[in-house]
């Protein structure tokens, strides 16, 4: 608690500046007892600028009850819906914070509830209070005194990267930390997911692969009297090779056009809508993150073109094979076929 | 000189541990401008004799030499390309490309050898009227009749102008009246276009219909007839 640190408007810009970073919060921690009537339970109240805040967090976005901070609001509080539950408050009631404030003495207040929120996150839910920075840095005899500064960037999964540029910034002393380090199990998990679906890709295109072998395959089987025809008449076994290759290929393009139109309709709405599985799962707490019971997607456009334009290459190889059968019959033994 | 030349051509076949002598020792000449036939019972050659000459086969022993070249020694593609150019083909089972419309498949080998497309359709509307098949230009083969089908089959035949044209029984598949018909289209062809053809058959139609009866037994010529046709 008693580790802080002040920062500048210049500190600020310099970091605005950045092209990786998306967005800026200053925070203050502070713990202690809120109370409501006869109910008192722990909790942690993170004081913000509300407007800052929206920057590197979507809690604004999971209220379940009232509204988010204001700027001006000097004593509002947004707090978790488990914890609202214990103290039995609602939207418009009076919280009294009570805490150890930085100079020793007891710092105390009143706070008025102007939202729940609901993340899923069994701790924010049950113990987070977000309160106005300025409000917190006086309840604690802080001053112009923030615990941390976080940032948002626009690839969280390349976060250890910029830690140096970042920390360069920073007035000495400073410790940088990007999220991997602080959930190192989160972090974990996303690298063993990021395996597991890579194994499941190569599998998917795996199977498309030998999909697209079978039905060129057949067609060239299908098709060996009329391809014995084109060679009697005069067709070159290598015209026969690309015609087969052509083949494939306008069968995978059809097939990316398609698969594109269709990918696009679903991971729209699944980008926006999702499916939500909240009637059988509840929200899991995990490594420090949250996973939510609402299967949903990320809309990006690699996650068309890539596949698209590995279908368009999956096509031209599975061709390869029946293109060269096509390519060697023999067309008097061609022409016999039925 | 003889359009075709086979000299002292033998095919034999491997059929397990034995050899097939489909063809023993056969010499044929056939002159530009003829209409003849290889008849004979089945096994006797006449196909493999058919084969050989259109070069989608080649002789085991001996030499073949159409319109003055042989082939014996070519590559897969030189064999393609000489009968691009110089073969056409009739087959039994019409064998069109049933994607095609009959004009495409009539065009298909003009196409094959690169000639434009307005030249392509003139030649083809001319064929189709002087075979009778004006009009169904725009039909699949599914959706004609056998003669019609064996009628487009011609027109793609004789469309690249090729040396000689090689017909395998082509009135199996038809009635009499339908084979009739195209027999004598096909003659017409040859009295005033003066287009060579070879056919394959025992159909007593088609040989009382040919210029010239050249009879096979297992594999041997047994006779060579000429007759009033």
């Amino acid at each position: 608690m008693y580790k802080h640190f002040t920062t500048d408007d210049q500190t600020l810009n310099k970091l605005r500046a950045q092209e990786n970073i998306t967005g800026i919060s200053e925070r203050l921690r502070g713990y202690g007892l809120v109370s409501h009537a006869d109910n008192s339970y722990p909790a942690e109240l993170l004081g913000v600028h509300p407007e800052m805040e929206r920057t590197v967090t979507s809690l604004q976005n999971q209220l379940s009850e009232g509204a988010y901070l204001e700027p001006d609001d000097e004593n509002g509080a947004v707090i978790g819906s488990g914890l609202a539950k214990k103290l039995g408050v609602k939207t418009g009631d009076e919280l009294v914070f009570v805490t150890q404030a930085a100079d020793g003495s007891i710092g105390n207040d009143l706070l008025m509830v102007r939202g729940i929120f609901r993340t899923g996150h069994s701790g924010h839910d049950n113990s987070l209070v977000l309160v106005s920075l300025p409000w917190l840095q006086r309840t604690m005899a802080l001053p112009g005194q923030i615990h941390e500064l976080t940032l948002a960037v626009d690839d969280p999964l390349q976060a250890a990267e910029y830690v140096p540029t970042v920390s360069a910034l920073l007035p000495k002393g400073l410790e940088t930390t990007d999220w991997g380090e602080l959930l190192p199990e989160m972090r974990e998990a996303i690298a063993s997911f990021d395996v597991s679906r890579f194994i499941f890709v190569v599998i998917l295109y795996f199977a498309t692969g030998l999909g697209i072998l079978n039905t060129i395959f057949m067609s060239v089987v299908e098709r060996t009297q009329e391809f014995g025809v084109m060679m009697a008449v005069g067709l070159r076994p290598r015209q026969v090779n690309h015609l087969v290759l052509l083949e494939s290929l306008f069968l995978g393009i059809i097939g990316a056009i398609l698969g594109l139109i269709l990918g696009l309709l679903i991971s729209s709405y699944m980008s926006r809508v999702g499916i939500d599985l909240s009637t059988w799962i509840t929200p899991v707490t995990y490594a420090g993150g949250t996973i939510q019971p609402r299967l949903k997607a990320i809309f990006e456009t690699r996650n068309f073109i890539d596949p698209a334009i590995l279908l368009l290459v999956v096509s031209l190889v599975a061709g390869f094979f029946p293109a060269r059968r096509a390519a060697k019959l023999q067309p008097v033994e061609a022409i016999r076929e039925d | 000189m003889s359009l075709i030349a086979l000299r002292n051509m033998t095919k034999i076949y491997p059929s397990g541990n034995q050899h097939i002598t489909a063809v023993d020792e056969l010499n044929l000449f056939i002159k530009a401008g003829e209409f003849a036939v290889l008849a004979g019972p089945s096994g006797s050659g006449k196909t493999t004799v058919l084969n050989i000459i259109g070069a989608l086969d080649r002789p085991t022993e001996g030499a073949v030499a159409v319109d003055q070249c042989d082939y014996s020694e070519m590559s897969k593609k030189e064999l393609a390309d000489f009968r691009l150019r110089r073969i056409g083909f009739i087959f039994q089972s019409y064998n069109l490309i049933p994607v095609l419309t009959a004009a495409e498949n009539a065009e298909f080998t003009l196409m094959l050898q690169g000639v434009p497309a307005e030249e392509r359709r003139k030649r083809i509307e001319a064929i189709f009227a002087e075979l009778g098949i004006d009009g169904l230009e725009n039909r699949r083969p599914g959706d004609l009749s056998g003669g019609q089908q064996q009628r487009v089959a011609i027109a793609r035949a004789i469309a690249p102008e090729p040396a000689v044209i090689l017909a395998d029984e082509p009135t199996a598949n038809l009635d009499s009246h339908t084979a009739e018909d195209l027999l004598d289209l096909m003659r017409k062809l040859n009295r005033e276009k003066g287009v060579t053809f070879l056919f394959s058959s025992h159909d007593q139609l088609v040989i009382s219909h040919a210029q010239r009866v050249v009879h096979l037994r297992d594999g041997r010529l047994e006779s060579d007839t000429r007759q009033d046709a």
